[in-house]
């Protein structure tokens, strides 16, 4: 059995939480958004995507057992070498961020120039 | 009429139409003559006949070349001309008259520069570029803003000044002016004029002014400023400078370091700077490799890179527009609001990260080939890291923190209408000229306008001595390794941020080489003046001393009442007198 709708002060049927949403609003979430990317909010989501990325990156990998491939370098035709190269290279990149930021990091006002948004925003001016 | 059309250089046309744009009060009229201009440069530059000069005049007895084209310089001028057209409809939601003008004056300096046919009017288009563009800084109208661009536009002026002292060396050594390469440095000229273009091109130590400039710019300054200069660099060193093996290493390093800055950096326009300078440095080491393979990469990437840079630029800026801030610390969940630009940067972000079916892929193996080709085995394992880092900066953390992540709660508009048209048409091109070639579409159409191909080849293609071969994107080998790259190094991403290891991004400004003359240098500036405040009054008091001294002295001895005056010489000065006469006499005699 469905409950009739709540009513507001002026008798008005009011909208139930999700109808809200779906309209242009300050809190609303744009329609298209829902279509497109209505998936990344699922509970699920993170699982399922590392889990399609680890199987898919299994299948890339072990397509160098059955791929001859032929490269420029004789030390790219290794088995897993770009495979590895891709993870290792990301991995530095983003963990050198660590040392690199406790050296580097300053106030944001370090400079004088905290402020930098440019006049020309909607709400520079 | 035609025959004046065809000697017409379309970036002086767009220069003209810039200038004029800037008095033109009515905001309509002017984005429509903006808009237009672009093609009606296209409807020029396709229809000119290449390898000829079209255009020249001769002035204080210089033979000047202004247009001049060939398969080189094309695939530039093309490039800038299709990003002056859709900068032009990015900004049509403003109404800033100067702002607008400047943006088509400085496009079209840069594309006459492109097509200019001698140095000198290299120069005076590449003069043109610095002058103009700095009003895309100053309108943002911040303090940060104004300090930012007076030292973009000394470093702009110093590359300027450098080329010209270069031309003259190399007028004076040879009395030509054309655009010849040169094959070493110990030719007159050859080492200013490549620290004049290195400058432009943001070299490791001289790159600061454009992470300094760049992300301090309007929202539609940094997608303009994206595009010109440091392309107009990278086609001046293919034109001047292919095969200089310094540039190989020089390149390399420009396209490692910038991944560390970006990782760290919290304003997302900034890492988009950093991330130009990691993909300047894939074209640099190309042109050091300098065979047609490699020449063709550089151009091709270039190509690529003006349109998939100015769409990544252009979703910051409409974020910027809407929310006020492109701080990643500040961003996320924007999903929500945005669909339209998220779906738009996304295709900018696959497009740079060389994901098969987009641009950079078709343009950027080809660079990676000729490096591994060549046998530079370090060098290509550096270019294949910082293809993961890009993937990093540009390919994830761009989209991530600012759509995805976590919801900062913006709840903003889409971006406005011809933002998103302009970024609508710039995704299209980097997915269409990435795709296979299926029923005629697919990259075969930006390969077709490569420099070197066998049907119209630039001399700088014959420079190395390597015949001219037919390319193949997609083959197996270049998908599968390819993908084996990127997803695995998105499956690192995954893992690191599972277990806590990815860097939180904070607040904070990250210092990078430009500290010496930030800090220390303008602590030494400051403190000579200082010095010179108090030493300089101190200094005329003193010299007023002493004049006042010398002039007593002189008065005491030679005035009317002085001691010359008052007697005869006294003994001693009779004696030196006749000493000094003797001296005159003894001279003249040996002389």
């Amino acid at each position: 059995m469905t409950m009739a709708p709540e009513r507001d002060e002026n008798g008005r049927f009011m909208k139930t939480e999700p109808e809200a949403r779906a309209l242009p609003g300050s809190d609303s979430v744009h329609p298209l958004s829902k279509v497109l990317f209505g998936w990344v909010e699922h509970r699920r989501t993170p699982r399922l995507l590392l889990t399609v990325v680890v199987l898919v990156s299994i299948g890339l990998f072990s397509a160098d057992f059955i791929l001859d491939r032929h490269d420029y370098l004789s030390l790219a035709e290794t088995t897993g070498f770009y495979a590895i190269w891709g993870f290792g290279s990301f991995a530095l990149a983003v963990l050198a961020g660590w040392p690199l930021g406790y050296l580097l990091r300053r106030s944001e006002d370090y400079y004088g120039e905290a402020e930098t948004r440019p006049k020309d925003t909607e709400t520079g001016e | 009429m035609m025959s004046f059309l065809s000697s017409v250089n379309p970036g002086i046309l767009l220069v003209v139409v810039g200038l004029i744009a800037v008095l033109l009060p009515w905001q309509r009229a002017r984005q429509f003559a903006l808009a237009a201009a672009p093609i009606l440069g296209l409807v020029l530059l396709v229809s000119a006949e290449r390898g000829v000069d079209l255009a020249s005049a001769q002035v204080l007895g210089l033979d000047l070349v202004l247009f001049r084209v060939d398969s080189l310089s094309f695939i530039f001028a093309l490039a800038f001309l299709i990003a002056a057209f859709l900068n032009a409809i990015y900004a049509m939601h403003t109404d800033d008259a100067l702002q607008d003008g400047m943006a088509m004056a400085y496009a079209g300096a840069g594309i006459a520069a492109t097509l200019a046919g001698d140095l000198m009017t290299l120069f005076i288009f590449w003069e043109i570029t610095a002058v103009s563009s700095v009003f895309l800084i100053l309108r943002a109208g911040t303090k940060a803003a104004y300090q930012a661009a007076m030292r973009y536009l000394v470093v702009q002026v110093l590359s300027g000044v450098l080329l010209l002292n270069g031309l003259v060396y190399v007028y004076g050594a040879g009395g030509d002016l054309s655009l010849t390469a040169f094959t070493s440095f110990s030719e007159p000229g050859a080492m200013l004029i490549f620290i004049a273009f290195a400058i432009k091109a943001a070299f490791p130590f001289l790159h600061n002014w454009l992470q300094d400039a760049y992300p301090k710019a309007t929202v539609v300054g940094a997608v303009v400023l994206s595009a010109f200069t440091t392309k107009l660099a990278v086609y001046a060193f293919a034109r001047m400078f292919p095969g200089f093996e310094i540039l190989i290493w020089i390149g390399a390093v420009m396209t490692v370091f910038p991944v560390f800055f970006a990782v760290i950096e919290n304003d997302l326009r900034k890492v988009l700077s950093y991330s130009l300078n990691n993909q300047l440095g894939f074209m640099i080491c190309a042109i050091g490799i300098g065979t047609p393979l490699a020449i063709n990469g550089a151009a091709g990437h270039a190509f690529a890179h003006i349109i998939y840079k100015g769409l990544l630029f252009m979703s910051m800026g409409a974020v910027l527009y809407r929310v006020g801030t492109t701080k990643a610390s500040e961003l996320g969940g924007l999903y929500k609001s945005m669909p339209w630009t998220t779906v738009f940067c996304l295709i900018g972000a696959m497009s740079i990260s060389a994901f098969p079916l987009f641009s950079g892929f078709v343009a950027k193996s080809m660079t990676m080939s000729a490096v591994g080709s060549g046998g530079y085995t370090v060098v290509w394992l550096m270019l294949l890291f910082a293809s993961a880092g890009v993937l990093e900066h540009s390919g994830i953390k761009i989209p991530y923190f600012t759509f995805f992540g976590h919801d900062a709660g913006h709840r903003v508009k889409e971006a406005p209408f011809n933002m998103l048209v302009a970024m609508g048409l710039a995704a299209f091109i980097c997915i269409a000229i990435g795709l296979p070639m299926i029923g005629g579409l697919g990259y075969g159409w930006l390969y077709s306008l490569l420099p070197c191909t066998a049907a119209a080849a630039a001399d700088v293609c014959l420079s190395s001595g390597e015949p001219i071969k037919v390319y193949q994107p997609y083959t197996l080998d270049h998908v599968i390794t390819q993908l084996q790259l990127l997803v695995l190094a998105i499956l690192a991403f995954m893992t690191l941020k599972r277990f806590g290891l990815y860097p939180p991004e904070k607040p904070g400004t990250i210092l990078d080489s430009d500290w010496i003359y930030r800090k220390p240098g303008f602590g030494l500036a400051r403190w000579s003046a200082e010095v010179w405040t108090k030493l300089g009054p101190a200094l005329t008091r003193l010299s007023g001393v002493l004049a006042q001294r010398t002039f007593d002295r002189l008065e005491a001895a030679f005035s009317p009442r002085g001691a010359l005056a008052r007697g005869g010489l006294t003994t001693t000065m009779s004696v030196w007198a006749a000493v000094l006469l003797g001296l005159v006499m003894l001279i003249m005699l040996v002389v």
